[in-house]
C-alpha cells in the first residue's frame, strides 16, 4: 500500500435525523398527504452529494436523480425526462443562476417547474448561494422542508474517517513535536506608517486555544491520543466532513498519524474589493468555469489576474479552465467574506 | 480671602507632562482602535464609537489630575476657578464652552458616531473624528470639514446609517415614457441585487418603484450598500450596468421635449 494514498470510503454517518426528515417527506408525498419540496443546504464539502446518493440508494425504483456540474444557461437543460419518476433528486442547484443582470431566468423557470404538485423535488444547494437567493428571490417559499446539514461532532468525524479502515489498521502515535507546540505564540502584525512610508511589525500574543484545550484534556487524562488527534482535526476542519477528510489524508503517513502532522492552515487574507467579490462567487458555487466567472463579473474585472492572485494565496485551485475553493482555506475564506460583508 | 497658589517651574512642567501624556495616550489608543475597527467588519462603527468616549474621559481625568493633584486646589480655589470660568465664558469663550458641551452630548447621547454618514448644517460626509471642539467630516469631494459641536443644539443632524455599517442609497433613473417600463424595472432590480456592493436582508430589503411624470418616467431603486464608504461606487455601478442593459434592450433616456418645445416656439 502506498504512503498515505489509501482513501477511506465515504460513509453516511451523522445525518440520521436529516435522512429521517427526508424519508418522512417522501412517505407523506407517496401517501398523498403532502407535497413538500425539500432543500438540503450546506457549505461546500459538507456532504450534500453523499447524502443525496444515500437517499437515492434508500429509494431505488422510486427516484430519478439529476445533477448539475456547471452553470445552466439554457432553460431546456432543466426539462425533466419523460422517464422521470415522481420523486426527483436534483444535486447542486446553485448552478441554476448567475449573479448578473438576466442571470435569473433559468432559476425562475426552475421554480415554475418545481411548483408542479405531482412531483416531489429534493434538491441540494450551496449554503452561500441559498442565503443570497433567499434574500433576493425568496426561494425558501418554494421549499417548505429545509434541511441545513449540521457540522460533524468529533466522534462523528472519527467514525466517518475510520469507517474506511480495518480495526487497528491506523496507528495513532504521540510525538515530541506536538509537545513543543506553544500555547501562547508571539505574533507580528504588520502596520504601514504612511507619513514615513515605513512598515513596522506590532508584536502581539495569540493564544492557541486548540493546543490549550488538548493539553488540559491530556492533563486530566481523559482522552487517548486517538481522540486528541480527532479533536484537532475537528478544530482545523470546523466540523466539515469533506475538509476533515482532506486534512486526514494530508496528515496521514500510512499507517501512522501523529498530532504534529495535523497543521492548522490559517490564512491571513488581504484582498481588494474585486478580488473579494470574485472569491465570493467561487465560494457560492464551490467550483466554477473561468468563462462563467467572466460572464458573471463582466468586463470590468481582470478575471485571469484575480484567479492567479487567489491561487497564489492558496485560497482556490485553478485547473482545466475552472476554479475551485480549496477545502483547507474554506474556514478562513468564509470568515474573511463575512467580515467584508459579502457573505450575509 | 482666597490665595492663589504660586505655580513654580516644577508644577508647570508636571502639568505640561500630564497634558502631553494624555495627548499621546489619546493618539495611540485612537490609532489602535481605528486599526482594530478596520479589521472588525460589521463591527467597525461599534468599535469606533469608543474613541470619542475615551478621548473625553482621558482629557477629563488629566484635567482633574492637574487641578487636584499637581496644583492641589482646595474647594475655595475651585469656586474661584468656577467664577473665572464663568466670566471667561461670558466674555467670549461661550462658543468654545458650547462646543465642549456639544461634544459631551454627542458622545453620551450618540446623536451620531465616528464612521456615520451625516448631514450637519450645510455639510454632508463621513464622521472621522468627534473632538473636544469640533466634529470632523470628510465630504464626498474629499474635503475635510470641521463642524463646531454646538451645531447639534441649533440644527437638525441627519444620520444616514445611525451606527450601522450599511446605509440606504436611493438611485433614480429616468427613461422615455415610450420605453418598456416593466422591462426597465426588471433590469434595474437585477442590477441592484447583483451589485457587488449591495446588502440585502430581512431588515434591509430593496425595492424598485416607478413614477410617471409629464415628459419622462422615473425609476427609483431603494437599497442598502454593504459599507457606507461605498455609497457612491454603489450608485455609479448600478446606474452604469442598468444603462448598459437598457440600451441593449432599446430602453431610452427621455427626449428633451421641453427644449424641443422651446425651439419650435422660437421658430414660430
Amino acid at each position: 500500500m502506498e504512503n498515505g494514498k489509501k482513501e477511506p470510503t465515504v460513509q453516511i454517518i451523522g445525518f440520521r435525523e436529516e435522512i429521517a426528515n427526508i424519508q418522512t417527506a417522501i412517505a407523506d408525498f407517496e401517501s398523498g398527504h403532502n407535497n413538500l419540496n425539500v432543500a438540503i443546504i450546506s457549505e461546500p464539502y459538507a456532504g450534500r452529494t453523499a447524502l443525496m446518493n444515500e437517499i437515492e440508494k434508500m429509494n431505488p425504483q422510486k427516484v430519478t436523480k439529476y445533477s448539475f456540474s456547471s452553470i445552466v444557461k439554457n432553460k431546456d437543460e432543466i426539462i425533466l425526462s419523460e422517464h422521470s419518476k415522481r420523486i426527483v433528486l436534483i444535486d447542486d442547484c446553485q448552478f441554476l443562476y448567475m449573479r448578473k443582470i438576466g442571470g435569473f431566468d433559468v432559476l425562475k423557470e426552475f421554480l415554475n417547474l418545481i411548483s408542479n404538485p405531482a412531483i416531489l423535488f429534493i434538491t441540494t444547494w450551496n449554503l452561500y448561494s441559498w442565503k443570497y437567493l433567499d434574500e433576493v428571490s425568496k426561494i425558501g417559499k418554494f421549499f417548505p422542508v429545509q434541511i441545513n446539514l449540521p457540522k460533524f461532532t468529533t466522534s462523528q468525524l472519527k467514525e466517518s474517517i475510520l469507517s474506511g479502515y480495518e480495526k487497528e489498521e491506523i496507528k495513532f502515535v504521540e510525538d515530541v513535536e506536538f509537545e513543543k507546540e506553544k500555547i501562547i505564540n508571539l505574533m507580528k502584525y504588520p502596520i504601514s506608517i504612511k507619513p514615513w512610508n515605513k512598515a513596522i511589525n506590532l508584536p502581539y500574543f495569540k493564544i492557541n486555544y486548540n493546543i490549550l484545550k488538548l493539553r488540559l484534556l491530556k492533563k486530566e487524562e481523559r482522552v487517548a491520543i486517538e481522540d486528541m488527534i480527532f479533536e484537532k482535526i475537528h478544530h482545523v476542519s470546523n466540523g466539515n466532513p469533506g475538509v476533515a477528510k482532506i486534512v486526514w489524508q494530508r496528515s496521514l503517513e500510512y499507517p501512522i498519524i501523529k498530532p504534529s502532522k495535523i497543521k492548522d492552515e490559517s490564512f491571513n487574507i488581504e484582498l481588494d474589493y474585486d478580488e473579494s467579490f470574485v472569491l465570493n462567487i467561487i465560494l457560492s458555487t464551490k467550483s466554477i468555469k473561468n468563462d462563467d466567472l467572466s460572464q458573471i463579473v463582466g468586463l470590468d474585472f481582470q478575471v485571469e489576474k484575480i484567479i492567479f492572485q487567489l491561487s497564489k494565496l492558496g485560497l482556490i485551485k485553478a485547473e482545466d479552465g475552472s476554479c475551485i475553493i480549496r477545502p483547507e482555506a474554506l474556514k478562513s475564506v468564509v470568515e474573511f467574506l463575512k467580515k467584508s460583508r459579502l457573505v450575509w | 480671602m482666597i490665595v492663589l497658589p504660586i505655580i513654580d517651574t516644577g508644577t508647570m512642567i508636571s502639568s505640561i507632562l500630564v497634558i502631553v501624556i494624555a495627548y499621546l495616550l489619546v493618539r495611540v489608543l485612537t490609532f489602535v482602535l481605528v486599526l482594530i475597527s478596520e479589521r472588525s467588519g460589521q463591527y467597525r462603527i461599534t468599535v469606533k464609537m469608543v474613541i470619542p468616549l475615551l478621548k473625553f474621559s482621558i482629557y477629563g481625568i488629566a484635567a482633574y489630575y492637574i487641578l487636584a493633584n499637581i496644583l492641589k486646589w482646595e474647594s475655595s480655589q475651585f469656586i474661584l476657578f468656577g467664577g473665572l470660568l464663568g466670566a471667561a465664558i461670558g466674555f467670549g469663550l461661550k462658543d468654545l464652552f458650547a462646543d465642549v458641551i456639544g461634544g459631551i452630548v454627542i458622545t453620551l447621547e450618540k446623536t451620531f458616531q465616528v464612521g456615520d454618514k451625516i448631514k450637519m448644517g450645510d455639510y454632508y460626509g463621513e464622521v472621522i473624528d468627534i473632538g473636544l471642539r469640533a466634529t470632523k467630516l470628510v465630504t464626498p469631494d474629499d474635503n475635510l470639514v470641521s463642524a463646531p459641536n454646538y451645531l447639534i443644539f441649533t440644527q437638525a443632524v441627519a444620520s444616514a446609517n445611525a451606527g450601522a455599517p450599511e446605509m440606504m442609497v436611493v438611485i433614480d433613473l429616468f427613461i422615455d415614457p415610450a420605453s418598456d417600463a416593466v422591462l426597465a424595472m426588471k433590469i434595474l432590480k437585477e442590477s441592484v441585487m447583483t451589485s457587488k456592493y449591495v446588502y440585502i436582508s430581512k431588515k434591509r430589503p430593496f425595492t424598485v418603484l416607478l413614477k410617471d411624470y409629464p415628459f419622462y418616467r422615473r425609476l427609483r431603486a431603494k437599497s442598502y450598500v454593504n459599507d457606507l464608504r461605498y455609497e457612491f461606487e454603489f450608485e455609479s455601478e448600478v446606474t452604469r450596468r442598468a444603462w448598459k442593459e437598457f440600451s441593449r434592450n432599446g430602453i431610452e433616456a427621455p427626449n428633451v421635449n421641453i427644449l424641443e418645445a422651446g425651439v419650435i416656439n422660437q421658430a414660430k
